[in-house]
């Protein structure tokens, strides 16, 4: 029997795809890379139809690439070497919402869209990244490990614990939630670690070639209702630094970033072309960005010595940094930026990294806070050379766990339908990633071209991972040709 | 559990074997108290592990030896006898143990001592050498025996006082500046004292902190005789080995506790913080000084009174009736800290261990005669513990720390001051 | 010589001749009998002496030596600060590897982490980490722990409430794998400098460690940088001479402990919950009934004075306390507000505030667990397992309405639940549940401490639907490692196949109880063995 007829058996001949038109759709994403055939698409409509397709793949050594969301920018999905696209965008159930417990369980198609209006009905919320694509997947977006936007937690992964197909074929439920009888059991998943190892730590940051999650448990958190927000302009990024250590560690504020004035037109304009035009010339060179929440209790009071603890630092400090709770010049002070944080982007608009010029490279790692304004120096030092116009060059620091370091993202916007400017930006950015790696920035998600570079520096790593994954991926079906594999 | 009938009798090793077994390797024995500890140095008080590393160099180490020897795992031979011996007997481990259990570490290695010289493998060539010294002159270095009072040459002394000045064989024979000033201090403060003369034998410390237990029975019997006959009820003493050895060891070779002992310890800074608070002492002089004061062990966390006891031990290990601990809570150590900062012009300053913490000078426990590299090792560490909080000059509270510490100066060129405490309170009074 | 000739020479020859050890006078140092396991049967019927103990000083001189041990197929034990029965050698010829002279450390202060040696323990971390106004999690199990070990293997503690559970506060190293090919993960993956712990694509803490770890049965961590997290910066002052020694509370209002009495159990967890959901607080615990008399007591005499009456008795069902400490990371104002939100939430219970001391000594810096064996003699805990509060505290009761049956040996604590505390500021619960006992070994029946603790209770965890991943280490894989994942023991055994296919590092973790049940006959396996787990 063919591939195809064994996969109708499976999830039904209606899920089973493989006309020109549906392969083509799956053989690209909004990113840079060159397309790739996928040799047909399953669209599972229940959990128990991923292990069976799994096994099904094991059994011809055919290539499967998850999908869950229902945008990429990384790559991440072209189906290289053919095979299964496994889409699971329609295992989109929201299992259960535990407010008491702080924990809600979806599965892998829920997005972000989704879930942020159904949440905010009980004042709960998912912490997300930076103004996540409404139609990106919850879990896929911390499976691959997006920096939450509040990095005020200690801890900053929204993922707790997830069942997952192994790409041998076997079921398995990660942390607290492994226990016999999950999830009518008094245990609810709320502990990462465990069984045994922290498995939950393997298929992150894997590009889905580590198996497929099922469902997954994550944290909730409660959703401010009283807010206030703060803008400190710089000129110079050096400047922010000591602001961007010092605020997070003394347990202040909720939403806390950094962007230059690129990044943060092409969020706050409205009447696009010219609301950006205007914006990105009268907002200062970087903005530091800090909104301060209430809880449920007590709000105020919070929200007071909060702020109090802000003006000491900077008595303390940074005496000469201007902290303002409006933007000058930028309509409503910018404030409504609040509101925007907690919601995913409108899906009826462009995506915002998408306005400027149809498309945009998002070239990302970790690294000191420290270390930013060299590695933004180089940065611009490099970018004239590949005729990039500077001016339209996108930053974004993001720290993380009260600034111990950030995620740095330089954007570089393009058009996507001129071929040659795609290739242009794709030299640029390998070429970029590569002199930033001997500088030491620490991509943690190599993605697409990336992915040699990072593994031929980390030897031992490299070495260990393929040993790891043969022991999970005999065959090499997840999405082969990803990362070292 | 059976009952068992046990005592704190250091002949018997097994009397400690529950404290052997129930050792849990904490390390609270190795670590200075966590609470204290002062960061990523200067964070251990044994200098036995610190220096030989491995675990039998450990109180943990030895009492598991110890154990494996009573269940015939392991006989002696040379490398256990070292592991024996490379040891201050400093008691750091003692206090450090009894912070957070019941256990008698100190009695464990001083009952395994006894049992390695009882068996006919211990002490080290060098300590017997001394025991022969002391058998024959009763006096360490093998000096005459008439010489012991030679220092006290034109010094008034009193037959009918009801205090005896213990001088012990470092003050009379080698560092005769001590006892020169603990007279002027006594007299200054109109204190009337007898000494022994050559009555005064060795006060059995290199004995019985060797494990040669029947030998320091003799030296203590013929002291306790001594005192006795003298008619005298406080012995004072500017030596802190003299001070806990007729203190706690002399009651605990015979059985019995410090209070039966018929006359009571003190030592000179003991004496002296008294005198302060009756106002009988002035400190005139100026001494323009930053110093710093090192715990000898034996004035220190080791100097609490003996109390022996014997009883059962039942289910759960509780005692009936209750075993008597000795922590280490009580011993002297406000007394001469109160002391320094009272003289004027001192900059007192205390080392990072202090107290029930502090790192040994290292001569202890027979230490000094059978490893002396050992022991300079050991007062090194603690001279850059000086160094590091900047004081010119240590002061100390007993001959044998002193003489450790300036050998350790000698060797290295250091320009610390050593100096005793009596000589210190010596030179405010005068 | 228990281990070929060339073998000890090539090991003398790469840490020098004064680090390594083949005498069995020495080798009686190392024999078990210590920390968490002790006098259990393991303990007592597994641990032999080592044949060679080797205190290395680098990463390299531990690469040479497991090499060496891989090329000879030796067995060996890695073993930093020696606080659980584990790091006792259970094979005869096995080399110890003491990790105390690994003792670097350094403090990287914008990043906020620790990079320790192996050597390194909690006290010395934590001085040097609140000097800077930073702290870490020291473990209950104590301040002389290692570092690394700690992080590598468990990790628990009131302060995860706000500092995380353990897995997440270890970031990059080097990790010399069973064979001796180093490992460097992290950061350390692409560059020399450990600050972050996620490598590039799947991250392999994942095979480092899980609620627990390897127990040195998956090679040697010989450099972890652990995160530090922001304290306040007003210090702590120790006060006291031994045994009474506290850190004494600044004057400033920057940290604050609380003691409530709640008036039922079933107040005291919903108000843990809603202070977690209030985002208060820096620890929150409840603490069992038999601490308060340890705490109380000069000496264990003492101890069962107090405990040997009805009013501790009936403390367990009327006394609950709520142990809450408060830190103003950001100001005094921040204790302040904390306070009053606190009180509401208490008073919203009835609850009463109890006199509390201002002062730490049991979680900041040191750690007293070695008082664990005050009362009897000897300890263990059987449960330690997180998932929700609720589920924390149910199953505490549950295990305590079985424990009867196996008292005696374990010692009445009159049907206490154990200790419960709260992780992640509300989003997990964790319960410990300890057992006590007289080691005697003239004691009747003393196997049933044994049968408890490594049957009864993880059969009654998986029956019951609690997570008890702890005893992945304390209970046979056949059992745990069936039950849990499912089939998690599977995944055990192919990455030991993989990685240490001799099985040379620390044979027989963690199938050891599994090796020791085998041989007792109080067990019956067939029960556990052939039982279908996916019914719950
Ligand atoms: C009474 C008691 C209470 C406890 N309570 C707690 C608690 O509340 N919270 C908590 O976190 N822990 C607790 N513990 C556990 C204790 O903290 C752990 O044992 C400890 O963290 C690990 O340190 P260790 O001294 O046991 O390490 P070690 O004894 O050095 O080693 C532990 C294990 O790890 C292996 N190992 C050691 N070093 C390395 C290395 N560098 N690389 C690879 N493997 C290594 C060893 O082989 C051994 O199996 C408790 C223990 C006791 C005895
Ligand atoms: S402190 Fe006591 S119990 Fe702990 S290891 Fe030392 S001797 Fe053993
Ligand atoms: S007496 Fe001193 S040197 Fe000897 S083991 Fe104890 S602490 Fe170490």
């Amino acid at each position: 029997m063919d591939l195809k007829n064994e996969l109708q058996k499976i999830v039904g001949a209606g899920n089973v795809l493989d006309s020109p038109e549906i392969l083509e759709e799956y053989s690209t994403d909004n990113g840079i890379y060159p397309p790739g055939m996928p040799t047909v698409v399953v669209k599972a409509g229940k959990s128990e139809d991923v292990a069976k397709v799994i096994n099904l793949a094991n059994k011809n050594s055919t290539p499967v690439i998850p999908v869950s969301s229902g945008v990429h920018f990384q790559g991440c999905t072209i189906p290289y070497q053919g095979g299964i696209v496994l889409d699971l965008s329609n295992l989109n159930k929201i299992l259960e919402i535990d407010p008491p417990n702080r924990r809600v369980r979806i599965e892998p198609g829920v997005t972000w869209g989704q879930i942020t209006d159904e949440l905010a009905k009980e004042n709960i919320r998912v912490i997300s990244p930076l103004l996540p694509h409404a139609d990106r997947s919850v879990i896929t977006d911390y499976l691959e490990r997006e920096a939450p936007v509040v990095p005020k937690y200690e801890f900053a992964e929204p993922l707790m614990t997830y069942e997952i197909v192994w790409p041998n074929g076997e079921v398995f439920r990660t942390g607290s939630a492994s226990v016999p009888g999950y999830p009518d059991s008094p245990a609810k998943g709320t502990n990462p670690a465990g069984p045994g190892l922290d498995f939950y730590r393997l298929p992150q940051g894997a590009q889905g070639t580590m198996g497929v999650i099922n469902w997954a448990n994550l944290k909730l958190e409660y959703l401010p209702k009283i807010n206030k927000i703060f803008f400190m302009p710089f000129e110079d990024i050096n400047a922010a630094i000591e602001p961007i250590y010092k605020i997070p560690r003394v347990h202040i504020g909720q939403e806390f970033f950094l962007l230059n004035h690129v990044d943060l037109a092409l969020i706050l304009a409205k009447q696009w072309p010219d609301d950006y035009d205007r914006l990105s010339d009268i907002l200062p060179s970087w903005t530091l960005i800090l909104t301060i929440s209430g809880p449920p209790r007590r709000p105020e009071e919070r929200i007071e010595y909060e702020k109090e603890a802000l003006f000491d630092l900077k008595k303390q400090y940074f005496q000469d940094m201007p902290i303002l709770e409006a933007l000058p010049g930028v309509p409503g002070g910018g404030r409504e930026l609040i509101h925007m944080l907690r919601k995913p982007w409108p899906k009826e608009e462009v995506y915002w990294k998408n306005r400027l010029s149809g498309a945009c490279q998002s070239l990302f790692f970790i690294a000191r806070p420290e270390d930013a304004p060299s590695f933004y120096e180089k940065v611009v030092d490099e970018a004239p050379k590949y005729g990039y116009p500077l001016e339209d060059l996108g930053v974004y620091l993001q720290p993380i766990e009260q600034s111990r370091v950030c995620h740095l993202e330089f954007n570089m916007f393009y058009d996507p339908d001129d071929p040659i400017e795609r290739e242009k930006i794709r030299i640029m950015n390998r070429e970029l990633a590569q002199d930033l790696l001997d500088m030491g920035a620490i991509f943690t998600r190599p993605y697409g071209d990336l992915a040699d570079m990072v593994y031929e520096k980390a030897t031992s790593y490299t070495t260990a991972l393929k040993r790891v994954k043969k022991m999970f991926d005999p065959n090499n079906i997840m999405n082969p040709g990803r990362l070292c594999f | 559990m059976p009952e068992e009938y046990v005592k704190f009798d250091l002949t018997d090793m097994k009397n400690f074997e529950y404290d052997m077994k129930r050792c849990v390797r904490c390390k609270g024995c190795k670590w200075v108290d966590h609470i204290y500890m002062p960061g990523a140095t200067y964070s251990t008080r044994c200098p036995s592990e610190k220096r030989y590393l491995f675990d039998s160099f450990s109180a943990w180490g030895r009492l598991r030896l110890a154990l494996s020897l009573l269940n015939g795992r392991i006989e002696f031979n040379d490398r256990f006898v070292e592991a024996i011996y490379k040891c201050q007997l400093c008691g750091a481990c003692d206090a450090g143990c009894k912070r957070n259990l019941d256990l008698e570490i100190g009695s464990a290695l001083e009952s395994l001592r006894i049992k390695c010289v009882a068996d006919g493998f211990g002490p080290m060539p060098e300590h017997k050498a001394i025991a022969e010294k002391i058998e024959k002159e009763h006096n360490v270095f093998g000096g005459p025996a008439d010489n012991r009072d030679k220092w006290a040459k034109g010094i008034q002394t009193d037959d009918k006082a009801e205090f005896v000045y213990f001088v012990g064989c470092y003050g009379s024979y080698k560092m005769q500046g001590i006892p020169k000033a603990t007279a002027n201090i006594l007299k200054a403060t109109g204190q009337s004292f007898k000494i022994m003369g050559s009555d005064e034998y060795c006060c059995g410390y290199p004995l019985y902190s060797t494990g040669q237990i029947e030998k320091a029975k003799k030296a203590a019997q013929h002291n306790i005789d001594t005192i006795a006959k003298s008619g005298a009820k406080t012995v004072i003493t500017a030596c802190a080995e003299c001070y806990k050895t007729l203190k706690v060891d002399y009651p605990k070779m015979f059985n019995k506790s410090t209070s039966d002992m018929g006359y009571q310890v003190i030592h000179l800074v003991e004496f002296v913080a008294d005198q302060m608070e009756k106002g009988t002492i002035k400190f005139k002089n100026n001494i323009d000084m930053r110093v710093t004061y090192h715990d000898a062990c034996n004035l220190a966390r080791m100097s609490e009174p003996w109390v022996y006891w014997e009883g059962k031990r039942k289910l759960y290990g509780i005692t009936e009736p209750t075993a008597p601990r000795r922590k280490g809570t009580h011993g002297v150590y406000h007394q001469p800290r109160n002391i320094l900062k009272a003289i004027p012009g001192i900059d007192y300053v205390d080392m990072i261990r202090i107290r029930e913490n502090a790192w040994c000078c290292g001569a202890g426990g027979g230490v000094a005669e059978a490893f002396p590299e050992f022991a300079q090792w050991s007062a090194e560490e603690r001279l850059e513990e000086v160094d590091e909080v900047g004081a010119a000059a240590l002061i100390t509270a007993c001959p044998r720390c002193k003489d450790n510490f300036s050998k350790a100066i000698n060797a290295s060129g250091d320009n610390i001051k050593v100096m005793d405490i009596a000589e210190m309170i010596n030179e405010a009074i005068k | 010589m228990g281990i070929p000739q060339e073998a000890y020479k090539a090991m003398e020859d790469i840490v020098g001749s004064q680090y390594i050890t083949d005498d069995q006078v020495i080798a009686q140092a190392y024999v078990g009998r210590l920390g968490h396991g002790k006098d259990t049967g393991i303990d007592l019927e597994m641990n032999v002496p080592p044949a060679v103990i080797v205190l290395p000083r680098t990463t390299k001189e531990v690469q040479g030596i497991l090499k060496i041990a891989h090329r000879y197929k030796i067995n060996y034990v890695p073993a930093s600060s020696f606080w659980i029965s584990h790091c006792a050698p259970k094979r005869p010829n096995s080399i110890v590897l003491d990790l105390k002279r690994m003792n670097d450390l350094e403090i990287d202060e914008e990043n906020m982490c620790a990079i320790c040696g192996p050597g390194v323990i909690f006290s010395q971390l934590q001085e040097e980490a609140i000097k800077r106004g930073m702290y870490t999690t020291t473990p209950g199990g104590g301040s002389q722990v290692s570092v690394v070990a700690n992080h590598i293997n468990w990790g628990l503690s009131p302060l995860n409430y706000r500092n995380g559970v353990p897995g997440r506060r270890v970031l990059g190293g080097e990790w010399v794998l069973p064979d001796g090919e180093l490992l460097r993960i992290g950061s350390m993956s692409t560059s020399d400098d450990p600050f972050w712990g996620e490598g590039p694509g799947p991250d392999l803490r994942g095979l480092l460690r899980g609620w627990i770890g390897w127990f040195g049965a998956m090679g040697v961590v010989t450099k972890l940088a652990v995160k530090l997290l922001p304290f306040h910066d007003e210090g702590l002052k120790p006060v006291g001479i031994s045994p009474h020694t506290t850190l004494q509370f600044p004057e400033k209002k920057r940290i604050r402990w609380y003691n409530f009495v709640m008036p039922t159990r079933e107040s005291l967890v919903e108000c843990m919950y809603d202070i977690g959901k209030a985002e208060i607080a820096a620890a929150l615990t409840k603490v069992p009934q038999q601490w308060r008399y340890i705490a109380k007591a000069g000496c264990r005499e003492d101890f069962w004075e107090g405990w040997n009456t009805n009013e501790a008795r009936k403390s367990i069902n009327n006394i609950h306390i709520c142990r809450v400490m408060l830190v103003g990371y950001a100001s005094e104002e921040q204790l302040e507000y904390e306070e009053r939100v606190l009180m509401d939430i208490m008073d919203s219970y009835g609850a009463k505030l109890g006199r509390t001391r201002q002062s730490d000594n049991s979680w900041i810096k040191n750690a007293d667990s070695a008082t664990m064996w005050m009362m009897t003699g000897a300890y263990t805990s059987v449960q330690v397992t997180v998932d929700t509060v609720d589920c924390g505290v149910k199953g505490g009761e549950g295990l305590a309405r079985e424990k009867p049956a196996f008292t005696p040996p374990l010692m009445d604590d009159y049907g206490e639940p154990g200790w419960f505390q709260v992780s992640e500021i509300g989003h997990m619960g964790y319960i410990e549940f300890l057992q006590y006992w007289d080691p005697n070994p003239n004691q009747e029946n003393l196997y049933k401490k044994d049968e408890w603790n490594y049957i009864k209770v993880p059969t009654l965890d998986a029956e019951w639907g609690m997570f008890n991943a702890f005893n992945m280490y304390a209970s046979p894989m056949n059992l745990t490692g069936k039950a849990y994942g499912p089939e998690c023991r599977k995944w055990f055994e192919k990455v030991k196949a993989e990685f240490d296919p001799d099985k040379i590092s620390n044979d027989p973790i963690p199938w050891d109880v599994d090796e020791y049940v085998d041989k007792v006959d109080w067990v019956n396996k067939e029960d556990y063995i052939n039982r279908d787990w996916s019914k719950g």
